[in-house]
């Protein structure tokens, strides 16, 4: 295990005041929020800064780090000394401890570091261990997972495995693995969450068992961009095909379908196949649509007789492609 | 897949199958009764119905409350503060959306 420098890790001095570990957290918060940051690893760095918080905002856990840690640098290997906390009460819960601050189910699961978890951990292990043998109702779980596109069209059945956090008799959390074979109803979309009831943690002594609650994402598709219940496809078409009409097949999530292109289609046109996009589960609700987006390709003139074709084109046609551009001073 | 397994767990789609009652929206946020509250007098939450006991949250609440419980914790913004970045980060989203679509129709 490393030793974590939590001043450190919010930019401070191991003399700032209350009011300067607060100000540099929030300033941090903000900034690697997974909800409001677009930096790539803002979620590590978050979880990082919220562990320093939690230890260096609490007056008494501060003094008890402070105590233990002015001969450390962040980054040596280290093992708590023993009774290192001796003489210090520690009243706050935790961030994985129990949420009766009314405000979540704390700040990062049950997955605290093993350095936070050496020094505050058996302090949180007894609080969660004293809400367990109080608590009814076990509480709501919540997972995300991925589906493809085509579940969402056609629905499925799918096993997936979560990781779910148990906390035993003596509050201590492991994970385990739980796989659930699941019904991917129809016309589920991107976002939207799936409500299992009973699935979510055991109830205490004759207590009901929670709802696990999950969020749908859809992968991304090769070919086919979401949004909402539309789905758009970029349907490559030759010059020929654009200008004088055909029908074309066209692939769809559900299936390949037969698409009418109208004479004279320029590139960008698009096409709306109504009520092919995602379905609608309940009944009634009203399908999306799939709109097929043209895109004119070029045949290459890699052959004396393209090239021909191409000249004879030329030819053929008094097109100027920049007529636009005439009149416009350069 | 698992064909062979007999039976499979059947859900509803909270957005559109299931109306929360408070203590549910509670419940699956663990938040207390105080704060929900407090977010729907700030017209953060919308429910239908008069009094507290007779709330009922459309599904997409879920999405909404959970984001606000985050907000308040790990950056400690108060209630109006939670009213108006839910209303900024609907907005993004409403935008990024046209975005996405506007370079439907441009990308050639």
């Amino acid at each position: 295990m490393k030793f974590k420098d939590y001043y450190e890790t919010l930019g401070l001095q191991r003399t700032a005041t209350q009011d300067e570990v607060k100000q540099a957290y929030r300033k941090l918060a903000r900034k690697y929020h997974p909800d409001v940051s677009k930096l790539e690893d803002a979620e590590a760095h978050f979880k990082e800064v919220g562990e320093a918080y939690e230890v260096l905002k609490d007056p008494e856990k501060r003094a008890a780090y402070d105590r233990m840690g002015q001969n450390w640098k962040a980054g040596q290997d280290f093992q708590p000394p023993p009774n290192w906390d001796e003489g210090f009460e520690f009243s706050g819960a935790g961030p994985w401890g129990p949420a009766d601050s009314g405000v979540g189910e704390g700040m990062f699961g049950a997955d605290p570091s093993d350095f936070f978890e050496a020094l505050f951990g058996q302090h949180a292990r007894q609080s969660r261990a004293r809400r367990r043998a109080t608590q009814t109702r076990g509480e709501d779980h919540h997972a995300k997972i991925l589906i493809d596109l085509e579940d969402a069209y056609k629905g499925a059945r799918r096993s997936i495995s979560l990781r779910i956090p148990r906390v035993d008799e003596q509050g201590h959390v492991t994970t385990h693995e739980r796989t659930l074979d699941v019904t991917i109803p129809k016309g589920i979309r991107e976002g939207q969450h799936l409500r299992l009831t009973g699935q979510g943690e055991v109830g205490g002594k004759d207590g009901q068992p929670g709802d696990l609650y999950l969020e749908i994402g859809v992968k991304p598709h090769p070919l086919f961009r979401v949004d909402g219940a539309d789905v758009y496809l970029d349907l490559p078409v030759a010059p020929w095909e654009a200008a004088l009409g055909d029908t074309v097949n066209v692939p769809t999530p559900d299936g390949s379908v037969q698409l009418n292109i109208p004479a004279g289609s320029v590139a960008g046109r698009k096409l709306r196949l109504k009520g092919k996009g995602i379905p609608g589960k309940v009944p009634g609700k009203i399908a999306g649509d799939l709109y097929v987006v043209l895109n004119i390709a070029l045949p290459p003139a890699h052959t004396e007789a393209a090239k021909e074709a191409y000249r004879a084109m030329a030819e053929g046609f008094n097109f100027n492609p920049r007529s636009s551009l005439e009149g416009v001073s350069s | 897949m698992s064909t062979n397994i007999p039976s499979s767990l059947q859900g509803l789609i909270v957005e559109e199958e299931i109306l929360l009652s408070l203590s549910e929206l509670c419940q699956a946020c663990r938040a207390r009764e105080e704060l929900i509250t407090a977010w729907v007098m700030e017209g953060v939450l919308e429910p239908e119905g008069a009094r507290p006991q007779e709330w009922r949250f459309a599904g997409h609440s879920l999405r909404r409350a959970r984001l606000a419980l985050r907000l308040t914790r790990d950056l400690e913004v108060n209630t109006a503060g939670i009213a108006v970045a839910l209303d900024l980060m609907d907005e993004i989203a409403t935008l990024k959306a046209q975005l996405r679509r506007l370079s439907v129709h441009t990308k050639y």
